[in-house]
């Protein structure tokens, strides 16, 4: 079949024949040289009208998030909703979230490296880019939780002059170890693949100071056979530190509520239903940053085709899925369990005084990416935008409703009280996505978003036997 | 992709010549078994049950694995899997054995499942969970997972042996649209026959966590299987040009993943069960904690994890055929070691029992020897691999 249909045009196929056609990587021909100077020029031209007009309402909204932090250092955690019993509300929430956000970077870069997912070129490193900026707005909210802040180092394991030593037997303290050591793995692994795109940027420099700027990075980079050599394996080995990563962080995660005896949140299906969770809202976050990059620099369409968008719609999807079934699960075990608390906290979720949020939660989570099942909305850009901000909220109201929800109805009910954000909790959680869109801008003005030299790799002429006839 | 596809090989079919008089022992020492099986069914219904069960689910983990990396393979549009996916096939295809082989198991059904005796019809707990435990409802339930099982089996086997004929890209769509179809179905019956035969075992026990830590199992050792079937057929002389060290060195990592994601998957459970410390669950792990289980779950943390992890670390062994088979081997036999404690403590709860080997020996050969008489049969029935698959010709240049 493949020799017969190499004879025909596209054209004359089949609609079965045309469906197991692998569509090229990079479309219309783009050469070596042209990806080299269209991904530098992104960074290297005039910094465009349109960067500053997103950039200043992000960097209003991290001026509001430094000012919320300032006032609730000031004064106290109390200027958050926090109550009792809803001990953790919206910090914790947002904290998950961010999290959760980070992991698709991780995903695409050490698990489809792994896999030899050659798709995942064009993509991993504005992903992972997006990893480290949501790992910086999740961490502070633990920061600021620890109620005194000044003596937040306090959470590493350090001796110090009171003989006071952490309990290491708390998911929260395995937390500080899982989240750091997976945003310093991330570091390592983002600059890595980094340094021979900064080679190229600092030998198409045009000034002293961006020689100077991109040279200190590229760390000396000539591109040399033992350089590469170097290079490879400590990618290699850093995606195999990374891929255990992926699942260790937001498993540790959930053991901070799986580990409790409250019904609702001690339940053994969380860590990987967090991971799958984790995997889907990032994901998500990833395309609604890329399409409209995409959208802005329109030759990028070549690197960053529809067919890397379906792929990811798919993840979306698969991922999604696993989530609706532990959804289901949980519902099902509860009530299987005939174990009454625990049938009272999953009707409290669906029917009590939050059932807006499990519904929208349900929504947007289950029932909205399973439009993906249609190829007609996975390819058009627009309509993928569009739905992956049902992920990209049902992700929060996921860990909104595990945490306020199931807190707000304690084991006794003359305890039980309502949780109500207050101005500081909504700015500050607004104020995060001005520090997350603020930093990717700035990514994308000062290095390449795009890996040039891995998307070389996949060219067709990357091939050593390239154009060879036998 | 190299230009360098090697020339696409001949058809292969499975001659009976190589198993000679081998298919009629294996016929033979299935009924010997199964009349040994049935003498001891006679003798010791209740040890019989627990026992046959144990092999039932052993044998049907592989089967259903078999189902799982086909959907898979379909789900992903793979190519490194097409020269083996026939084989996949074939081992699904022997649900529909595994659908009969259910049938004892209706007969011991009180001695096993205790919520269906009369004695416990009015435990406040069962009251609670009627709606879902009671007999109608499981017996329709047994029907609908194997009716899944068949026709999920039987249309992707029947769509790629088709294929053989014709070559033409349709079946590999229509079996794309089966899987969709299928997908998440095969997780719901996965998951509930998972909760209906063993977790049933002590119905007031319950984890959220249990589907997918029968799952993990299933895929880890119809992988390991598949490694073995592979093996076997090249020593028999086929598929040498077909399957090379490079699908081994896949299904190696592919063995090595699920040994990891069994181990990630079975410490979540435990973990959270021995942290939170909540009666209601930790029986479970009691029990199976107590008297020599001790020792097999402990045996089991070692020898399901941390051999084969380290073991299949390095690349040269995941490229070496032998290595990787007594690899797949250990695997199984830790696969059978931990569908045992998940099955036997809930008969004898002391340890190990040794006179129960007498029973659970001839119910692994008997469905052991039947499963393995039909997959000879399923091997002459068809090409040995998918021969006409649009991606076998990448699928067979296969550099990773």
């Amino acid at each position: 079949m493949a020799d017969a249909s190499a004879a025909r045009t596209t054209a004359e196929l089949t609609p079965a024949e045309q469906a197991v056609i692998r569509p090229p990587l990079v479309l219309n021909k783009r050469t070596y040289g042209w990806i080299g100077n269209y991904v530098s020029s992104i960074v290297e031209d005039k910094t465009p009208i349109w960067w500053w007009i997103c950039l200043l309402p992000c960097v209003l909204l991290t001026a509001v998030l430094g000012f919320c932090i300032t006032y609730l250092i000031s004064t106290g955690v109390g200027v958050w909703g926090n109550n009792h019993p809803v001990g953790w509300a919206w910090d914790i929430t947002n904290f998950v979230f961010w999290i959760g956000i980070g992991h698709a970077g991780t995903l695409i870069s050490a698990i489809l490296f792994l896999t030899r997912q050659k798709w995942r070129t064009s993509i991993n490193r504005a992903a992972e880019a997006m990893t480290l900026f949501a790992v910086i707005c999740a961490a502070i909210y633990p920061g600021l939780h620890v109620g005194r802040v000044w003596m937040a180092w306090f959470l590493a394991p350090v001796p110090n002059a009171n003989g006071i030593w952490q309990n290491f037997r708390s998911p929260l303290l395995w937390d500080v170890f899982a989240v750091s050591t997976y945003f310093t793995v991330s570091v390592l692994f983002w600059y890595t693949g980094l340094i021979p795109d900064l080679a190229t940027l600092r030998d198409r420099a045009t000034t002293k100071i961006k020689k100077f700027f991109y040279g200190t990075l590229a760390l000396g980079w000539r591109g040399g056979n033992r350089q590469w050599r170097h290079y490879e394996m400590a990618y290699l080995l850093l995606a195999g530190l990374s891929t255990p990563l992926v699942l260790s962080v937001h498993s540790v995660v959930s053991f901070d509520f799986a580990t409790s005896v409250i019904p609702g949140w001690h339940t053994t299906i969380f860590p990987p239903y967090f991971v799958a969770g984790a995997i889907f809202g990032g994901f998500a976050m990833v395309l609604t940053i890329m399409i409209p990059a995409c959208a802005i620099y329109k030759p990028l369409h070549d690197l960053v085709t529809v067919s890397h968008v379906d792929k990811m719609c798919k993840v979306i999807l698969f991922t999604g899925s696993i989530v609706g079934y532990a959804y289901i699960m949980e519902l099902f075990m509860a009530w299987y369990s005939a174990n009454p608390y625990e049938r009272a906290a999953f009707w409290y979720r669906a029917f009590g005084p939050f059932w807006w949020a499990y519904w929208s939660m349900m929504f947007c989570n289950v029932i909205a990416p399973q439009i993906f099942w249609f190829k007609y909305f996975r390819t058009h850009l627009v309509w993928v935008w569009i739905i992956c901000q049902f992920p990209n909220a049902g992700m929060w109201y996921e860990r909104f409703v595990i945490i306020a929800t199931t807190l707000s109805r304690d084991f006794l009910p003359s305890a039980w009280a309502q949780f109500h954000p207050t101005w500081v909790d909504i700015w500050m959680f607004i104020g995060t996505f001005g520090l997350f869109g603020t930093l990717f801008l700035l990514f994308i003005r000062f290095l390449p978003m795009i890996c040039m030299f891995e998307v070389k790799a996949v060219l067709p002429e990357a091939d050593p036997h390239h154009g060879e006839k036998h | 992709m190299s230009d360098h596809a090697p020339a696409e090989p001949k058809p292969e079919f499975f001659d009976y010549k190589h198993v000679g008089g081998r298919f009629l022992g294996l016929v033979g020492l299935a009924a010997v078994a199964f009349v040994a099986v049935l003498v001891g069914a006679v003798l010791d219904p209740k040890q019989f049950a627990f026992s046959y069960l144990f092999a039932f689910f052993f044998f049907l983990t592989i089967c259903m694995g078999g189902l799982f990396w086909t959907l898979v393979h379909h789900a992903v549009d793979a190519e490194w899997s097409v020269v083996v996916r026939r084989q996949m096939e074939n081992l699904a295809s022997l649900l529909v054995v595994m659908a009969v082989l259910f049938i004892p198991l209706f007969f011991v059904r009180e001695e096993l499942w205790k919520w269906m005796r009369p004695e416990n019809a009015h435990d406040p707990l069962l009251l609670e969970k009627a709606a879902y435990l009671n007999l109608p409802f499981f017996t329709f339930r047994v029907i609908f997972y194997f009716a899944f099982f068949i026709l999920c089996g039987g249309l992707l086997r029947a769509f790629s042996i088709a294929q053989d004929r014709d070559g033409s890209p349709r079946y590999t769509i229509l079996n794309r649209r089966v899987t969709f179809a299928s997908a998440l179905l095969f997780a719901v019956c996965l998951t509930f026959a998972a909760v209906d035969w063993l977790m049933g075992l002590d119905y007031h026990w319950f984890s959220t966590m249990w589907g997918v830590y029968i799952f993990a199992g299933t895929a880890l050792s119809s992988m390991c299987v598949l490694v073995l079937i592979i093996t076997a057929l090249r020593s028999a002389g086929y598929l040498q040009n077909v399957v090379t060290v490079e699908h081994y060195h896949i299904m190696g990592k592919l063995m090595m993943a699920f040994t990891i994601f069994w181990a990630y998957i079975g410490f979540s459970q435990y973990m959270l069960i021995w942290y939170a410390n909540i009666p209601e669950e930790t029986v479970y792990f009691l029990r199976r904690n107590t008297g020599t289980w001790w020792y097999g779950s402990q045996f089991m943390v070692v020898g399901h994890f941390f051999v084969p992890f380290l073991m299949l670390l390095f690349q040269r062994g995941k490229k070496t055929p032998l290595f990787l088979c007594g690899m797949a081997s250990w695997i199984l036999l830790m696969h059978m070691l931990d569908m045992y404690i998940i099955v036997m403590p809930a008969y004898h709860k002391a340890g190990f029992d040794l006179s129960a080997f007498l029973f659970d020996i001839p119910c692994l050969i008997a469905i052991g020897c039947t499963l393995a008489a039909v997959f000879l049969k399923r091997l002459g029935e068809s090409a040995l691999y998918p021969v006409r698959d649009p991606r076998l010709p990448q699928s067979l240049a296969l550099k990773n």
